[in-house]
């Protein structure tokens, strides 16, 4: 059976020429960076490469890049560090609706702990209106963070725009570009962002790595308390093999991302033309503002869990943002802010391509998506004289 | 302790919430790059630095020249005089 | 995560489909919070003779609404009410602790059938 692999914002597999450098640091150079001897020095030459590896990934300065173990990590770093850095001069905060959990969560938190959020809405396409972004702003506000792209749905936000706002009222801004860093070229220059988020399994690196960018300059309080590791501002032993790694995948996806993108946009746009022909069947997000290898839809009728393991059955992985699919049973809360009907929601299938995906996998997944809603419609109540009957808001129709 | 007011620096170094011991490393660091005669101004908010940045000036020669409270950290006064390493102490 | 027996029933569900002279129907559900169970029962002498579904939902709420048409079939009224969610659920050999409500949905669509049925044949 052909099996393919459309979940690439889940994760990515390892780039066999990334493995081949982290190899020796699992093995005979197994020293801790901070050791004297020669195994240490040896240690924190590869991780100090690596960091430069990354910079150059974002257009930033190798002293700028703090090493994490998850782009969540980063997260979490971004938002509670800087929130309690600056609560001082002011305790309100901005994220949108768009943004990952651990964005979310790291502010309900801090909302916990005295700090006022304001959750911006979004449009039917997802976007954060840089308008809506200026009106939030209070003089209390001390940070505001808008993912680079949502994951759920591909929407590519504008962050130059935003950036700018948060710049001219001197409030640091900060952006999750996980699902962006080493797919799309960024250059935090010309974006203007404070910080940035990146994951290293996102651009065919191991997980256990992950990063911040920190602008120079930037007062953060550490998320972790311990050594002196990258520069006492983020304890712990480093894993130098998943370092190595993310150095590596950021070096091959800053030459090959040119590449790796149109092979990606190209198999993506006849994913999304090809279903389109399905009856019923909705893309969400924007068709010209997304990443390029993401294909989200709702589809009519029909529960994303149940999607997903027909197709899986099939041997093609994908996603979904239903609430039956999350193991909290709650329906993903990206496509509620974006006004599609919870029971629309349900319908949630979203598949997202890498540089391994071929042509072939591309006519298979036409080949067998359209089969597979059209047997679980036949189970379905809905769809003959029954409507979906959803709460307010049209369902969203992108064509 | 000694406080001081309106002292100007040559140098400023930022590295108010960095862990400690980043309060030495860094001052160390930043003391290397300075000419005799010159003035570093080093803020943190590790309490520990009262004691260890003195500490470390009488250690190795260098005069330090006092404090700067402000709401959030301190400012470290040094002036460079003496040499950056510190002799060595057995613990 | 599903067991062997949830999948099969998910995959080759048994007894989809109408009933357009059903006895007795209910429907249990909310599709804004998940799945909707509707499920049809044929019913003579007091027993059910035949039982049909159609589901909104994810694999368990249609491997459930699969078992538990199976299970109805040649049972008096009272044997099928007496039918517990932990039945279905132990027939399909375990669901995961989180989808444990679908089992709910499945008994309750069904009592709602019967009582469907019980309210136009009132005996």
């Amino acid at each position: 059976m052909r099996k393919c692999y459309f979940d690439h914002v889940a994760t990515n597999p390892l780039d066999s020429r990334v493995l081949d450098e982290m190899m020796p640091y699992f093995k005979e150079e197994f020293g801790n960076p901070l050791s004297m001897y020669e195994l240490g020095s040896k240690a924190k030459e590869a991780i100090d490469n690596a960091r430069g590896q990354v910079a150059s990934l974002i257009g930033s300065k190798a002293s700028e890049i703090v090493f994490t173990a998850s782009g969540a990590e980063a997260n979490n770093f971004a938002l509670r560090g800087i929130a309690l850095a600056r609560q001082n001069e002011g305790k309100h905060l901005i994220v949108s609706r768009m943004e990952h959990h651990s964005i979310l969560n790291a502010a309900r938190f801090l909302e916990k702990s005295g700090f006022a959020v304001t959750y911006l809405p979004v449009d039917k396409h997802g976007f954060v209106d840089p308008d809506t972004v200026k009106k939030s702003i209070t003089k209390d506000t001390t940070l505001i963070s808008v993912t680079h792209a949502s994951s759920e749905v591909g929407t590519i936000e504008p962050i130059k725009e935003i950036a700018a706002i948060a710049r001219e009222k001197k409030i640091i801004f900060h952006t999750d570009a996980v699902a962006t860093a080493g797919n799309i070229p960024i250059n935090i220059k010309e974006l203007g962002v404070d910080l940035l988020s990146m994951a290293g399994h996102q651009f065919y690196g191991p997980k256990g790595a992950g990063a911040l960018y920190i602008r120079e300059g930037l007062r953060i309080v550490p998320l972790i308390y311990g050594g002196i590791q990258e520069n006492g501002r983020r304890a712990g032993t480093e894993n130098v093999p998943a370092i190595v790694g993310m150095g590596r995948a950021a070096e091959l996806a800053r030459e090959e991302m040119g590449s790796r993108a149109e092979h990606v946009r190209r198999l993506r746009d006849k994913l999304i033309n090809g279903i389109s022909n399905v009856e019923k069947i909705h893309l969400t997000g924007h068709l010209q503002y997304r990443l390029p290898g993401h294909a989200s839809f709702c589809v009519e009728f029909i529960e994303g869990e149940a999607m997903l393991l027909l197709l899986a059955a099939k041997g093609v992985y994908a996603a979904s943002g239903s609430a039956c699919s999350s193991k909290a049973l709650k329906s993903s809360p990206v496509l509620l802010a974006m006004g599609i009907p919870s029971s629309l929601a349900q319908g949630s299938i979203v598949f997202s391509l890498g540089k391994d995906n071929s042509e072939e996998d591309t006519e298979y997944l036409l080949a067998e998506f359209p089969q597979v809603i059209k047997r679980l419609r036949e189970i379905s109540p809905y769809g003959k004289g029954w409507g979906i009957k959803g709460e307010g808001g049209e369902c969203i129709v992108q064509k | 302790m000694k406080f001081v007011e309106d002292l100007k620096a040559d140098v400023t170094s930022d590295i108010v919430y960095m862990m400690c011991p980043m309060h030495l490393l860094k001052l160390e660091e930043n003391m290397r790059e300075l000419d005799d005669g010159q003035i570093l101004e080093i803020m943190t908010d590790y309490d520990g630095a009262l004691e260890d940045i003195p500490g470390w000036c009488a250690k190795t020669g260098n005069e330090f020249l006092g404090i700067k409270e402000t709401e959030d950290f301190y400012k470290f006064y040094i002036r460079k005089s003496g040499s950056t390493r510190p002799e060595k102490v057995r613990k | 995560m599903y067991s062997a027996k949830v999948m099969d029933h998910f995959t080759n569900p048994r007894n989809v489909g109408d009933m357009p002279d059903a006895d007795g129907v209910g429907t249990e559900g909310n599709p804004t919070c998940g799945d909707v169970m509707q499920i049809f029962i044929k019913v003579k002498d007091g027993k059910i003779v035949d039982a049909k579904f159609k589901t909104f939902g994810c694999g368990a709420a249609i491997a459930v609404s699969s078992m538990i048409t199976e299970l109805v079939k040649g049972k008096t009224l009272e044997e099928a009410l007496a039918m517990s969610k932990e039945t279905v659920a132990n027939e399909l050999g375990g669901l995961p602790a989180q989808k444990m409500h679908c089992s709910n949905l499945g008994a309750d669509a069904l009592r709602k059938a019967i009582e469907d049925y019980r309210s136009k044949n009132k005996t």
